[in-house]
């Protein structure tokens, strides 16, 4: 089989990340959280965030879920380059992974550790995995408030 | 085709198959996701086109020669289902575009009858199109929905099922093949006891009718549905077989064109069946489509081809035993691959089923991964999803060993991560 291709998609820090997430649980204290799901596979995410006093800037963000190695470990990374990061900044961010996985530009140097997730863009049925988080996350940071536990955004 | 003795049936049809013949990521394409659809032969293929190219006309209206070759094959081809599955009357197959919508027809045409209280009897394995029709027509009628669990290996519980069976119950509607468990369910058994109660039986035989041969008559189940995509013939046709009287007493489901018998401003009266079932234009294309692939299907014997997936069933079961991180849902089946399904639902480990599903596909290996339209039973089985490799009588031995193979690098591939 040919595992050169596989290698570009599974590169050893998604494999990493999904193995050892260093970003999975619920933030203290919870400003926001949203629930996303990839219906025709199961995939389920949880994101939280913690804003700064002035809400206008990410402090923490977290997430619990059970999906694949892309999904899982596209998660961790989001959830790593995300801290600290003033909520406009994060919501281009969405704007630039989406474009990423359509083949078109990476991120900057100082974010570049999100750049290992462009192999994605190569399996178009498996851009839905990489992206459910990002799209969860938009969600959430564009909920005036804190959502309803029960409501969940789709990918599909 | 002429069957022998000599080469597997496999070897026989491959030929039959174009759409085998080609390469996925470089490899030879292995398509094992025939649960979720058949590949189609040059004979339904060649049917379909020729019906386009010389007899295409609507059907039952006009009296010229293209109507009348169009209403030929059309009403031909139920004659071959009805005849396949044993109907005792042609007026018994009414044409839908899939199973679900034959379950939706049933659901609505005679689930009107159900009042407050009465029971319909699911079971936890049933796919969402024998689920959510009911759920519907529970919340319109006050029916409640009542479910027959899974014995200790993975089975349909019989004696659970009697348990729940009581003057309430008025439906019972179960998988006779679940699509994800592989169990064969005793429908025979199920209808008997069912109507002991006077309950109305509902078989979704979409896994079934594909694989083995059926007989509604000896089953006596009071309505059948079946998709053709998953039996050789195109999608957007599957049928209903309900027993003459019964489909007699239901009112219409959907309304328009030719189901009529004499229409005024402010009524109507209805054709007689199974036309009073088929308002508007039909898939005509596609019900002779249906029509051949009963053909090809019972020229190589629906016998023949239940005992060569058994064959291939054992050894499936037997190549997945030699991975030890593979855990199989459902009932084992027997030495000689008999007494389940040849299909196997797993999960590999840690090895998530989407990145196992690209993983075999860059070996050409055509799996299916995710829920498979059955998430309660999912949940049930505490799995959030599965891979599963489902066979039909064109897949070879050797195609099984391909699977194992790429299958057993995948699991060594994030086994080196998870070691």
């Amino acid at each position: 089989m040919t595992l050169g291709n596989l290698r570009d998609l599974y590169q050893q820090v998604i494999l990493e990340r999904y193995k050892k997430p260093k970003h999975k649980g619920v933030t203290h204290p919870v400003h926001r959280q949203q629930r996303g799901h990839n219906p025709s596979c199961g995939d389920t995410i949880e994101i939280t965030i913690q804003l700064s006093e002035s809400g206008d800037r990410i402090e923490d963000v977290k997430f619990e879920g059970e999906g694949c190695a892309i999904a899982m470990a596209s998660a961790d990374l989001m959830a790593e380059a995300l801290r600290g990061k003033a909520t406009d900044e994060a919501l281009s961010m969405v704007q630039r992974f989406q474009n990423m996985m359509q083949g078109n530009g990476d991120f900057p140097i100082e974010q570049r550790k999100l750049n290992v997730m462009q192999g994605v863009s190569q399996f178009p049925v498996r851009i839905k995995c990489a992206t459910l988080t990002w799209h969860t996350l938009k969600a959430a940071l564009e909920a005036p408030t804190l959502a309803k536990p029960e409501a969940f955004v789709s990918n599909e | 085709m002429a069957i022998t003795q000599a080469k597997t049936i496999a070897a026989q049809v491959r030929a039959d198959f174009p759409i085998l013949h080609q390469e996925i990521h470089g490899q030879p394409l292995v398509y094992l996701d025939n649960a979720a659809t058949s590949q189609k032969p040059i004979a339904v293929l060649e049917a379909i086109r020729h019906y386009y190219e010389n007899d295409n006309a609507n059907v039952h209206r006009g009296v010229h020669t293209l109507s009348s070759r169009a209403t030929d094959g059309y009403e031909g081809a139920r004659d071959k289902v009805a005849a396949f599955v044993n109907a005792a009357s042609r007026q018994e197959i009414v044409y839908t575009r899939n199973a679900s919508e034959a379950i939706n027809l049933v659901a609505y045409a005679w689930g009107s009858t159900l009042r407050p209280g009465d029971e319909i009897v699911l079971s936890v394995m049933e796919h969402h199109s024998n689920l959510i029709p009911w759920q519907l027509l529970a919340q319109r009628t006050g029916a409640v929905l009542k479910f027959v669990e899974l014995t200790e290996t993975e089975t349909f519980n019989l004696e659970q099922f009697k348990s729940l069976l009581s003057e309430k119950t008025k439906l019972v509607s179960v998988v006779h093949v679940s699509n994800t468990l592989g169990c064969i369910n005793p429908v025979q058994e199920i209808c008997a006891e069912a109507h002991k109660v006077g309950a109305k039986v509902l078989i979704d035989a979409c896994q079934s009718v594909p694989h083995m041969p059926i007989d509604v008559q000896a089953i006596d189940c009071d309505w059948l549905v079946a998709s053709g995509h998953k039996m050789c013939a195109p999608t957007g046709i599957g049928f209903l077989y309900g027993k003459l009287d019964l489909l007699r007493s239901m009112p219409p489901f959907l309304g328009g064109g030719e189901m009529i018998a004499d229409v005024f401003l402010d009524h109507a009266t209805y054709a007689d069946l199974p036309h009073k079932f088929e308002a508007g234009t039909p898939a005509i294309a596609e019900a002779i489509g249906l029509g051949a692939a009963v053909d090809y299907l019972s020229a190589i014997g629906m016998d023949n081809i239940h005992a060569y997936e058994e064959e291939l069933n054992a050894h499936l079961f037997r190549r997945l035993r030699e991975i030890p991180e593979i855990r199989v849902y459902g009932p084992q089946p027997q030495a000689d691959g008999s007494g389940r399904a040849a299909l196997a639902a797993f999960t590999a480990g840690e090895v998530h089923p989407h990145d196992l599903s690209t993983i075999l596909d860059q070996a050409g290996v055509a799996i299916r991964a995710g829920h498979h339209c059955t998430q309660p039973l999912h949940r049930h089985l505490k799995a959030q999803s599965t891979a599963r490799a489902s066979t039909y009588f064109y897949n070879t031995r050797e195609e099984i060993d391909v699977f194992i193979t790429s299958l057993k690098e995948a699991v060594e591939f994030f086994g080196d991560i998870f070691g």
